[in-house]
Order: structure tokens, then sequence, then C-alpha cells
């Protein structure tokens, strides 16, 4: 729930309702049917959270894509069954524009405007993209992945060095224990597009350097602890990873941020962006934060933790500047598993 | 079995090209290969060869799950790496999938041998070298034991 497009009323993700454990271990986003029974107890706490009712609302948003078929509809689906039955307008949002949001929001909230042009690093598990947005509601792709994006690239060297999956976070905050020049990883050189990324070398490199270093023993040490405790502290795993390896994920870490890093700053130069706004779940990431502080010249914009990663917040934020223009969807809106933002 | 030697990404790109060619309309493609092997790689080359979109175009779905090329679609991308049970495959909706008239590609799917068709066509991604790849088509119906193209 968002008020006036610069008040956050309330967020609610499912993994955090306790009625979410009894859905066993399946990975919640992927499955429709997992939505279908989540999706009326977390708008009813949404609506809850923010002291409203129903007859409160001015209008609905629903992410229309992308994303899986199967979950979008779900989403689709009750929105519109929402608008039709309260008589209000629908407001279909793309999931990276709802990243982009965030931040929006966010500055709102503390009485701020983002200063525009803006350049956009959208960076998760799923998505690395550049856009330039010369205002509100304007979108201009600029650079995307090739192949993995930045967000799987430090999910999938967790998982084939014994962290489990998704084992991004860990790496992040093992790394300041490690040296970040110990590993000379190449930087990718992009024909075509220089602005364009690609994380899948990076990622083969480590899994080379791995096979070169005779990790196997404390893999499989990393592996069991695991197996012995859920969720490991940074102690503990530190304990199981040896010094070489904490300068493998330092290495790793320093290049993944300075390849985001390199050419968020290539294009906000090239459009003259008055700031930098970097969003989704690699925006948690404390490695590239820290990272930004070396460019005082720039003025980047983090949202906060929860709204760095997938939220419906940010989806609310996303729709008000349409809501004003009166950009409305109709009833044969349809979930688009491929939309693209620009 | 049809096979290709390649020396880089951009001739694994040039195999999936010539894949492309051989493959029918709608069929399950199961794509093997160790991390990094090239999977995506190749798959950029058929969805080019295709001319459905351009390989820069095609990037990983393995956290998406899958990605759809074609308007109406005729190629899913789907990668399974981050699946861990049957009951999650079938629960994004992999078996509706294998229903539609399209190619479906499917990445780390050797796992779940029991949600895949008999019927299917198979590509393995054997790397040979630090940058070299032997890549295997098995399963077309027009097979005949020796045809080979391109390299040894």
């Amino acid at each position: 729930m968002v008020d006036d497009g610069q008040r956050l009323l309330s967020s609610v993700v499912a993994s955090q309702l306790d009625t979410h454990s009894k859905y066993g271990g399946v990975v919640p986003e992927l499955a429709s049917r997992e939505h279908l029974r989540a999706i009326v107890p977390v708008v009813r706490q949404a609506l809850q959270d923010a002291a409203t009712t129903f007859e409160d609302l001015d209008a609905v948003a629903v992410t229309s894509g992308p994303g899986l078929v199967g979950s979008l509809l779900v989403g689709v689906t009750y929105a519109k069954a929402l608008c039709f039955a309260g008589s209000l307008p629908l407001i279909a949002v793309n999931h990276v524009e709802g990243h982009i949001h965030a931040v929006i929001l966010e500055e709102r909230q503390q009485s701020r405007d983002v200063a525009f042009p803006a350049l956009a690093l959208v960076v998760s598990g799923g998505h690395t993209h550049l856009f330039e947005v010369p205002a509100i509601g304007s979108y201009r792709l600029l650079g995307k992945t090739r192949d993995d994006a930045a967000g799987e690239a430090y999910d999938k060297v967790a998982k084939l060095l014994g962290f489990g999956y998704p084992g991004g976070p860990v790496l992040d905050r093992l790394a300041p224990s490690g040296d970040p020049r110990a590993v000379k990883f190449t930087l990718a050189r992009m024909k075509g597009n220089e602005l364009d990324f690609s994380f899948s070398g990076l990622k083969t490199a480590v899994l080379r350097w791995v096979e070169g270093h005779n990790l196997a023993d404390e893999i499989a040490q990393r592996r069991e602890l695991q197996r012995a405790h859920p969720a490991p502290s940074i102690e503990q795993w530190l304990i199981a990873t040896p010094q070489a390896t904490r300068d493998l994920i330092a290495s790793f870490q320093r290049t993944v941020i300075e390849e985001l890093l390199r050419r968020a700053l290539a294009s906000a130069d090239e459009i003259g962006a008055e700031s930098i706004i970097v969003s989704g779940g690699v925006a948690c990431n404390a490695g590239l934060r820290a990272a930004t502080n070396r460019y005082p010249g720039y003025r980047f914009l983090f949202p906060s933790f929860s709204l760095s990663t997938d939220n419906a917040a940010m989806i609310a934020a996303a729709a008000f500047p349409k809501l004003e223009r009166g950009e409305f969807a109709g009833f044969d809106l349809r979930a688009q598993a491929n939309l693209v933002l620009a | 079995m049809l096979q290709f030697e390649t020396r880089s990404d951009e001739e694994t790109r040039e195999a999936g090209r010539a894949v492309a060619q051989k493959l029918p309309a709608s069929a399950l493609v199961l794509l093997s290969g160790e991390l990094g092997a090239g999977k995506t790689t190749l798959v950029k080359g058929i969805v080019d060869g295709l001319g459905i979109a351009g390989a820069d175009d095609v990037s990983s779905p393995t956290y998406t799950i899958v990605h759809e090329y074609g308007e109406p679609v005729r190629v899913y991308h789907v990668d399974l790496y981050r699946l861990d049970t049957e009951e999650e495959v079938r629960g994004f909706g992999f078996e509706d999938l294998l229903d539609r008239r399209a190619l479906v590609l499917v990445e780390w799917g050797e796992r779940f041998p029991q949600l895949l068709p008999r019927e299917r066509i198979e590509i393995t991604i054997d790397t040979t070298g630090e940058s070299s790849r032997r890549i295997t088509v098995r399963g077309l119906s027009s097979d005949s034991p020796a045809s080979s193209i391109g390299g040894t």
C-alpha cells in the first residue's frame, strides 16, 4: 500500500507470513499454486497493516511482466477481479520499472526528489540492466547482460564453492576477509555495445580456479556445515573457509563490482546523469555500496534492503505516475512473460 | 547423430545456427553439459538461427526459469538449475510447456528423468579444452548413423 506516491503504508512479502511455512520446501515464487494460496492473505495483511479497507483504494496496480507466466497470471487475474468488484482502475506495471521506483518512493518519503536525467542500474538474480531515465516514466535501454545476471553469477559461484544456493549474500559477507587483488580475473570486453554485461566467463574462470586448487575437502566440509546448520553464521563459514578461498571470493566480488560500476559510470557520463539509481537484489551487496563511495562526484541512490529485493510496494509506487496520467489497463490485460521496459 | 567441434563461443553459436536448421518445430531438447560448458551460448545460436531473436538478446534463464522467444512463442528456453524437486518443476508448469507447439530447450533437465518425455532430442556439450567443445546431437528424426557437419 502506497499513499500519494510518496508514503509507504504497508509492504507484505509472502515468505514473511507465518502461514507460509506450511507450504514446505517449494521455491514459493515459482509456483502459481503457491501464489494462488498466498495472494488473498497477503493483500488482506497489506490492507490491515495500513489500517485501510478496499473502500479506501483509488486503484490497483499489478505486475504484468516480465516473469513466470503462471505466477503473473495469478496476480493479473486477482487484480482484475478486485478492480471489477470495486469499480477501480487497473494499472499494469513492469517489474523492472518497479525496482527503479523503489528508490524514487524512498527519496520522496524523505521529501527529496530524484534529480533527472538519471541512470538506473537494475541488478538482481534475473536482471542486469542499465537504463537512461530522462524523466519519470521514460526509459531507454543502454545495456544488459548477454548471459548470466550478476546475482546469478554470485549464486552459482557460491554453490560451486559449497556455500549452498542462493549463497550470493554469504560471499558478500566473506569478501572483506580476503585480498581482492589476489586472483586476477579478466574483465569482459564486449563486442558491439560496450555497455552490455557478461558474467558467464567470470563464472567459468572461478570454476577453473577451483578445479586447479584441490578444494574438494573444504567444499565437502562446507556442505556438511550447511547440512548440520540450516543457516550457518558468518563466523562458522569463516572457520570452514581457508585464506586462499577467501582471497578468491574477495577477487570475484571486486571483479563483479568493477564490471557493474565501470559501465554504470560510463553510461552516467554519456547521458549526463544527475543521479545513479541502483536497485534489485544485488543492491543489498555491501561491497557494491561501499565501492560507490570511491566516486563522490556521482550521486548514487540505493533503496533500503527490504525494497531492494522483490516487493509489491515498488509496484504501487511505479503506478502513481500512471494514475496521474490516467494510463489504465483494460480487462484484456495479459500476463507477458517477456515484457520489456525499453 | 550430428557432431560439431568448436573452438570459441562464436563457433558454438554457429553450431547452434546449424542445429536450428535440423530441429523440428515442436520437440523437447535436453541440453547437457557442465557449468560453463556453453549451453546458453548454444541456445543463442539456435534462436538466432531460427530468426526469432538476436544472439545478444538470449540470456541465462537460471533465475527466471523460462525465457520465451517468438510471437507466438516458438522457443521456450528452460533452466531447472535452481530447482530441487519434481514438485517444484511441476509447480511452475513445466508439463504445460511440453504440450505447446514449440521447441522446449531444457538445461539441467537430466536431473528430473521422470518428467522428460521419452521422445526427445539430446544435445551434449563436452569440454575438450579451455575454449573448445564437442557438441553431439542425438534423436533427430532424420538421424543417419554417420552424418556430420563442421570440423571432424
